[in-house]
């Protein structure tokens, strides 16, 4: 804010008059040789017109409410205007500053969020795959026992039907040995001694 | 093709008939004798059993084959069976008609099975055994069979009773069988 004002007109106007009244009367004196003084001072040596210096003095007065009122006013203005652009133009300046500072913690506080939240979900999906490895791992082994489990009983139950199948054929071919011996050495006298035993011992069903 | 129902329908009325007239007998003698004649002779069967052969010529040559040698009745029988296109039923009227007779005179038929033949003072011991046993009187038929090494075999119904070599093997086998199985098991 400025606190420069332009000068009113009815500010100015009694300099004027003073200046005016002054130029007037000093060049009055100054034309008719009014004065005492000059002629003192021209005596004493020095060339000194009181009246011009009146005169001037009223010129002065007359010019200056008019340097001010044209030149001086306008150019605060100018200046205080321009203060006020460069002040609302820093002030924006610091809105602007203050809302990318604001956007930046604001962009920072997402940033650190999607950060914390990636963490987590990173970790999340780790736990996961180290679960899931985990569970994998479980059931590899578990069906890699299963099978070898298995494949130890087939084996011991392929072995013991081996063992089985051997001895069954043993006893065919102990049995088929025996009927040959057997009937070989069956003659009828035998034959007839098994037949009257069966006839001693026959129970039947009623 | 042969029925048994049909031919047990036909051994009914022959029986009953048979045995109203007190030729039960009569009639399986006749019976077994034509079914030994179809056994024994193949064009004889062949020629019984031929579609193509009419049921005239057929009765004809059963009439000169079997009139004067076996009872009216059973030849009548057979004629009504050749009537009604039923000579491949003749061999079932017979085993139906034994087994129904059997059956209305108490008697169990038995199969006897041996290695070798039985004596006859063996097959009249092992038959008198029977006998006593099942109460009832045993019509035994006799086979003979090497396979069974040595012993005997009797088979009735749905009875074995088995004393024969090849029978106590066969048991010892599937003792040894059994035992081995379990211990697998």
């Amino acid at each position: 804010m400025s606190s420069h004002e332009k000068p009113s007109s009815g500010s100015i106007f009694p300099g004027i008059i003073i200046g005016a009244l002054l130029m007037v009367g000093g060049t009055y004196l100054s034309i008719n040789q009014l004065s005492p003084m000059t002629e003192t001072f021209t005596k004493q040596g020095l060339d000194l017109d009181l009246g011009m210096t009146v005169a001037t003095i009223g010129v002065f007065l007359i010019l200056f409410p008019v340097i001010k009122f044209f030149f001086i006013g306008p150019l605060t203005e100018a200046i205080d205007h321009r203060n006020q652009e460069l002040e609302h133009t820093f002030s924006d300046a610091e809105t602007l500053r203050a809302d990318m500072q604001k956007l930046r913690d604001g962009y920072e506080k997402q940033l650190a969020e999607s950060e914390a939240s990636a963490r987590t979900q990173i970790e999340a999906q780790i736990k996961e795959a180290q679960s899931l490895r985990q569970t994998l791992v479980s059931e590899a082994t578990a069906k890699a026992d299963d099978l070898l489990r298995k494949a130890t009983e087939e084996i011991e139950s392929e072995k013991v039907k081996a063992i089985i199948d051997i001895r069954l054929h043993v006893v065919d071919l102990t049995l088929s040995a025996t009927e040959k011996i057997l009937g070989q050495n069956i003659d009828a006298e035998v034959n007839r001694r098994l037949v009257n035993e069966f006839i001693d011992r026959v129970e039947v069903a009623p | 093709m042969e029925d048994k129902r049909i031919g047990r329908r036909y051994a009914q009325a022959l029986y009953d008939v048979a045995k109203k007239h007190a030729v039960v007998a009569a009639v399986e003698s006749d019976l077994d004798a034509i079914i030994g004649a179809l056994d024994r002779d193949p064009a004889f069967k062949d020629f019984l059993f031929a579609p193509h052969a009419s049921r005239e010529q057929k009765t004809e040559t059963l009439d000169r084959l079997f009139a004067d040698r076996i009872t009216a009745l059973t030849m009548q029988i057979i004629r009504v069976m050749l009537e009604k296109r039923r000579e491949h039923d003749i061999p079932a009227v017979q085993r139906e008609f034994v087994a129904i007779r059997r059956d209305d005179e108490g008697i169990v038929f038995a199969t006897v099975a041996s290695a070798m033949a039985l004596s006859a003072a063996e097959k009249k011991a092992l038959i008198t055994k029977l006998n006593k046993s099942l109460g009832k009187t045993v019509e035994a038929e006799y086979k003979i069979d090497p396979k069974l090494i040595g012993g005997v075999k009797v088979t009735y119904g749905a009875y074995v009773l088995d004393g024969t070599v090849r029978g106590a093997l066969n048991q010892l086998k599937e003792r040894l069988r059994h035992d081995l199985l379990k211990q697998q098991a």
